[in-house]
């Protein structure tokens, strides 16, 4: 099978799939780490610095440049799945079995990859645009002189309710789209195996579906509490 | 006891089909549920209409004919059991029941709740099989096989074919009927030689057809009659990504 | 004179004197000859999937919707082999001992000795294939005796081996088909064998889907359709197993051998009521640790548990005191015949006797207790012990038996009752397994060769594998090596043309009658009748009502059968109607046989022929023979009889006191 052939499967499009979704959540666990340098009161100076230098560093930003690209790899290939398995069933049940058979959030990638997707757009708009694109205020901090005050950006956003439910909610999205993505993945790669089941469960329930979303939805709801 | 039963009524292919709804009463709990429709059929035909047609041979959950989505379960609400060995004794008087065929674009209706397998087949004949051919085996005790091993491929072997994991998936996806053979083979040395053109071929096969993909929901597994794991598609998986990466 | 073409010489050599004489084709030759195979199961799929790795052209036919569904799929018990792995004192001969005696004497040596040879060579096949047998820990095949032998020569895939045997077949078909060397027909329905000067050279088959008649040639036939125990309507086979295939062959001119030998096994899950379709079996091993009684008082309408134990009658144990409740299938299903129709029948039909693992449970909890040096354990402990080692044993049978009766029996005893399971009879064929009619051959239970008037367990999946994948893909080159220079028969030859039409007239004819009840209705009384009069005991007035009764029914079915629908679509009820009237004409011919065989052997028992307590009366003599019948018109047969010789094996008569 020529690798053309291969990654045109619908296996080889799993993998592709879980490849781009396993290295996204290595993404999040890096994202998140640095986000919580923003609820530091030391006027923005930790959060802003990095920030400056996630944006200038050469391969940093080509990671970054590449971070969306392999999110729309994973979109796309993930919309392509949904549409084929989709059409494999061109007459639907008049019964379904609700969630006797499968948990709804494993039935609801698309879904909830949707709402994150929609998330991820209006995120990198606001902060992403405007960091790069955007016209924001400046600020130096001793050797490091006029940085963009991304700091302020974000908390002024945060005073909004509507914008701290929109990333509540997308952290929701997260939240289950990884309980299911983490340990899906594993399995289309091939890992299954009692003796480590249990852990990729673990992980993929505890860690990427809660902790990290939580980690995530925190930041914006302690900036809006601290501010009202 | 006495139950509505609402079923796809569908003349051939082409036909759109729709739902019909018969009141059958005097429904004895010993009966079991192909024996309803037996029941129901002959008064259908006394009745001078079509008796509604499904499939079905040996009637004790192994010859995998049997097939009839119910209330939204394939196969109905017993765990690991096929449609004709569930009973009625499942049921409470006054119970309606909906049943349809098992829906799949690889799985064309034929008539009512008749449904065309042979996609199943077809997958088969890409590569589920060990290329000797007869008079050339060894004895067969020059091949010991770890029992653990020799067990893990007959668990996977048992697979009756019905597709009751493709009408019970969101997708379709044909990957637990695909992974049951291809495990059996995998565990086995004498499946070994030429596991890696089985893999390519047979998936490329299951993609021809129309099935969907898997996204691990898990459903085929909670609907198997025979109790097919889904870590046989992991180890498809696996067959399949090696089978990619080493192939020529 | 019937010639069953045995090779002269002795018994150990004749199937290797005739392999290394039999008349071979060469490969290019192969390629010209087109085979048609009726039926996929082990014997049709082996033998179309052998044929075809030969370079035969192979044409395969199954009613199912996958060569993978037939019949044989339901065969759980196990496959015997003389492989003598168990160092057990198992050989060759003793496997074609055991099934001489086992068949109580009515099959030929000839035709068992070489099955026997054969049977080592079908387990290293399967294994080849990829069947999963069971093994021990040491990563070799695990043995276990079945059926009363004396040795462990069974092999086994849990309680699936049919299954798992069918698919190694299968799979074996389906990469013949892959490489183009078979060409499969599902949902096809053989209707009529085409001669053509005397040869068989081809079928008419429908289409089931399209309802289209079709006209197939092929320079052989073979017809390896199953058995016919569903002429009883209520058996152990799959609700399309038929005699048609057989049936349209034997009109054609193939004699049909033995119609009468069929095997009733004891231990089936009693009827439940009118809408009963089918019976299920329930694996004879449960006889190696149940102990089967009755009610020492009749119409004792107690419950089971509530029995105590010196008002229970253990009748195998008391009657066979030596074999007790292993006695062979024919023996245990008639004693527990004979108890219900005494009056000590359990249940609510009151046609069933009692399966009990009671004890069996408490023996194996004692034997867990002293392993696990637990002297004082209660017996609550020592029940739930034993429970879980019978589970381990028989679980997947118990949740059966649940599952179908909605009893637990665990806690209270089986209700079993014998129930039609096989059919020694089938066409009668030569050493080539060639029918009376040329080129036509029968394999697998659609013959009537190896198993004489009783079959031993888990020797029909032996017999049919042998005949696919060891005998036919020799003895057909005897025929075909004759056959080289035959060009395919044109479809619009008048043989065909006229077969096509007298089928579609048939069809015409079964539409048409519109009248008022169902196939069902008829099937079910000729079942009735069947077995009520040519079942487990059989006796003239029976029989000769029996006849009379069938011709009359068969007289209404073609007057007042009501078939639904249209003839060229998908149409269940108009495949049932065929198979039918096939069946009413193979109950009668069924019933003649057993009339005209006044003696009781195997699974025939003729109550004239009877020892005084009771016991089956053989009567070599007269009836060493196999009976092979004629056609000659409806309702209308002429009696063949092959002798049967035995220079090796003494028939004695048999006894399990
Ligand atoms: C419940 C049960 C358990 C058994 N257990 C054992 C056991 O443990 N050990 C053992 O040795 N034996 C056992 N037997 C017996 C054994 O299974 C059968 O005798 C054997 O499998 C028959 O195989 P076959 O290939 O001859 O026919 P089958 O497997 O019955 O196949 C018949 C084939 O013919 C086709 N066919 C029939 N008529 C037509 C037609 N008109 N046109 C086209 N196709 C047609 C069918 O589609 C099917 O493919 C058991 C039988 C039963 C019923
Ligand atoms: C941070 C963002 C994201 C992460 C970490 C992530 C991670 C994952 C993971 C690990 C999987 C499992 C892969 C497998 O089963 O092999 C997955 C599947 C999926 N993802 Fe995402 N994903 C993200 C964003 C998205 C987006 C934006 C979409 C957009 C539509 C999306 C759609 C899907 C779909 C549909 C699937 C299921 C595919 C299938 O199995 O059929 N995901 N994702
Ligand atoms: S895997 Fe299970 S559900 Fe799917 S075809 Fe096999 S037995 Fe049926
Ligand atoms: S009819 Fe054979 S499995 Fe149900």
């Amino acid at each position: 099978m020529k690798w053309s052939q291969f990654f045109n499967t619908s296996i080889g499009k799993k993998l592709l799939v879980g490849a781009t979704g396993l290295f996204l959540c290595s993404f999040v666990i890096v994202h998140l780490a640095g986000n919580f340098s923003l609820l530091k009161e030391d006027g923005g100076e930790a959060f802003n610095t990095y920030a400056a230098f996630m944006g200038h560093n050469g391969l940093i930003q080509f990671i970054a440049w590449g971070l969306k690209i392999v999110i729309l790899i994973h979109a796309v290939i993930a919309i392509q799945l949904t549409i084929r398995n989709r059409a494999a069933r061109p007459v639907k049940y008049a019964v379904r079995p609700g969630n006797k058979t499968s948990s709804w959030y494993s039935r609801q990638m698309a879904v909830m990859g949707s709402v994150l997707f929609i998330f991820i757009v209006i995120h990198l708009s606001q902060f992403w645009w405007a960091m790069h694109y955007g016209d924001i205020g400046k600020v130096s901090y001793g050797a490091v002189t006029e940085v963009g005050n991304l700091y302020e950006v974000v908390w002024f956003a945060f005073k909004e309710s509507w914008i701290v439910a929109l990333y509540v909610l997308g952290m929701v999205a997260l939240s289950f789209h990884l309980i299911h993505g983490f340990k899906s993945a594993c399995q289309t790669f091939g890992l299954n195996h009692p003796k480590y089941n249990g852990l990729i469960s673990f992980i993929g329930v505890w860690f990427f579906g809660i902790l990290i979303p939580l980690g995530f939805a925190v930041i914006p709801v302690v900036i809006y509490i601290k501010q009202i | 006891m006495k139950l509505t039963l609402k079923v796809w009524r569908q003349q051939n292919s082409q036909d759109k089909g729709r739902f019909e709804s018969y009141q059958v009463s005097d429904v004895s709990t010993d009966m079991s549920f192909l024996e309803l429709f037996d029941v129901l059929n002959e008064r259908l035909i006394n009745e001078g209409k079509d008796p509604i047609a499904f499939d079905h041979d040996c009637r004790e959950g192994i010859c995998g004919a049997c097939s009839m989505y119910i209330n939204g379960r394939a196969h109905g609400p017993w765990h690991e059991t096929t449609t004709c060995q569930l009973h009625m004794r499942a049921y409470n008087d006054g119970d309606t029941i909906v049943v349809e065929p098992w829906r799949a674009a690889a799985f064309p209706v034929i008539k009512d709740l008749a449904v065309d397998r042979s996609a199943f087949d077809r997958i088969i004949q890409a590569g589920g099989y060990i290329s000797v051919n007869t008079g050339n085996a060894v004895d067969a005790n020059a091949i010991p096989i770890d029992k653990v091993d020799a067990d893990a491929a007959f668990a996977a072997a048992a697979c009756i074919g019905c597709g009751a994991c493709v009408a019970a998936c969101k997708n379709s996806s044909a990957m637990l009927f695909t992974s049951a053979k291809i495990s059996q083979l995998a565990l086995l040395p004498q499946g070994r030689p030429e596991h890696k053109q089985r893999a390519e071929d047979m998936v490329a096969q299951m993609d021809k057809e129309g099935f969907g993909s898997c996204t691990n929901t898990g459903a085929c597994e909670a609907e198997c009659p025979k109790g097919i794991s889904i870590t046989n598609i992991a180890r498809l998986n696996r067959e399949f990504i090696t089978a990619g990466f080493t192939s020529k | 004179m019937l010639d069953a073409k045995i090779p002269a010489g002795p018994l150990e050599t004749k199937w290797s004197k005739y392999k290394s004489t039999v008349k071979l084709v060469n490969p290019a030759n192969k390629r010209k000859l087109e085979v048609i195979v009726i039926g996929t199961g082990l014997a049709g799929a082996s033998a179309a999937a052998a044929l075809a790795e030969l370079g035969y052209k192979v044409k395969a036919f199954c009613f199912q919707d996958s060569a993978r569904r037939a019949h044989s799929i339901a065969a759980q018990g196990g496959i015997n082999a003389a492989k003598n792995y168990q160092n057990d004192g198992d050989s060759v001969f003793r496997l074609f001992y055991d099934t001489v005696k086992g068949g109580d004497y009515r099959a030929r040596e000839g035709n068992v000795y070489r099955l026997a040879e054969v049977s080592a060579a079908i387990i290293d096949q399967c294994v080849a294939q990829g069947v999963p047998f069971a093994r021990e820990y040491g990563g070799l095949l695990s043995n276990r005796s079945f059926g009363g032998t004396q040795v462990q020569r069974t092999f086994y895939a849990a309680g699936q081996t049919g299954q798992q045997l069918l698919l190694g077949a299968y799979s074996a078909l389906q990469r013949q088909v892959s490489l183009g060397n078979v060409k499969m027909y599902n949902r096809h329905e053989m209707l009529e064998i085409v001669k053509v000067d005397g040869k068989a050279r081809g079928i008419i088959a429908r289409d089931l889907v399209s309802g289209k008649l079709e006209r197939h040639f092929g320079h052989a036939v073979l017809i390896c359709s199953g058995g016919y125990g569903n002429v009883f309507f209520l058996s152990t086979n799959a609700m399309g197993s038929n005699v048609t295939a057989a049936w349209k062959a034997h009109k054609q001119g193939a004699y049909f051998g033995n119609p009468c030998f069929t095997q009733i096994h004891p231990t089936c899950i009693p009827v439940s009521g009118d809408h009963q379709s089918k019976l299920t079996l329930m694996s004879e091993s449960l006889r190696n640790d149940g102990r089967i009684w009755v009610p020492k008082k009749k119409d004792d309408n107690r419950k089971a548990t509530d029995i105590p134990e010196e008002e229970r009658d253990y009748y195998l144990e008391r009657r066979y005191p030596a074999f007790g409740n292993l006695v062979p299938r024919d023996v245990a299903s008639r004693a527990a015949k004979e108890r219900c129709d005494a009056g000590y029948g359990v249940g609510a039909s009151k046609m069933a006797v009692y399966l009990d693992y009671a004890e069996a449970i408490v023996r194996y909890g004692k034997i867990e207790a002293s392993k696990k040096s637990l002297d004082h354990a209660s017996e609550q402990e020592i029940i739930a012990m034993g429970k879980a080692v019978v589970a381990e044993k028989y679980g997947n049978l118990f949740d059966m038996y649940a599952k179908i009766t909605g009893e637990n029996p665990y806690e209270t005893p089986m209700r079993i009752y014998p129930a039609v399971h096989y059919t020694m009879g089938g066409l009668w064929v030569d050493y080539d397994l060639m029918t009376t009619v040329p080129g036509l051959y029968a394999l697998g239970e659609a013959n009537f060769s190896d198993h004489g008037a009783n079959r031993l367990g888990a020797s029909a999946l032996m017999q049919g594998l042998a005949d696919g994948y060891f005998v036919i893909p020799y003895t057909i080159g005897n025929y075909l090596a004759d056959e080289i220079h035959t060009k395919p028969i044109p479809l619009d030859h008048p043989a065909f043309v006229e077969a096509e039409k007298a089928v579609k007239g048939q069809l015409d004819t079964l539409m048409g009658i519109q009248g008022k009840h169902s196939v069902d209705h008829f099937h079910k009384a000729l079942g009735k009748i069947m077995w009520d009069k040519c079942g487990m005991a059989r006796n003239a007035k029976g029989l000769q009502e029996a006849i009379t009764e069938i011709q009359a029914l068969k007289e209404e079915f073609w007057k007042d059968v009501r078939i639904p629908g249209k003839q060229e679509e998908f149409n269940p009820e108009l495949e049932k109607a065929g198979r039918v009237a096939d069946f009413l004409e193979l109950g009668e011919l069924m019933c003649k046989d057993a009339l005209q065989r006044n003696e009781s052997c195997g699974g025939h028992f003729r109550e004239e022929s009877q020892t005084e307590d009771g016991e089956a009366k053989r009567n070599d003599d007269e009836f060493a023979f196999v009976a092979a019948w004629e056609y000659k018109g409806p309702s209308s047969s002429e009696l063949h009889k092959e002798p049967l010789t035995f220079d090796i094996v003494h028939p004695s008569q048999r006894s399990y006191k």
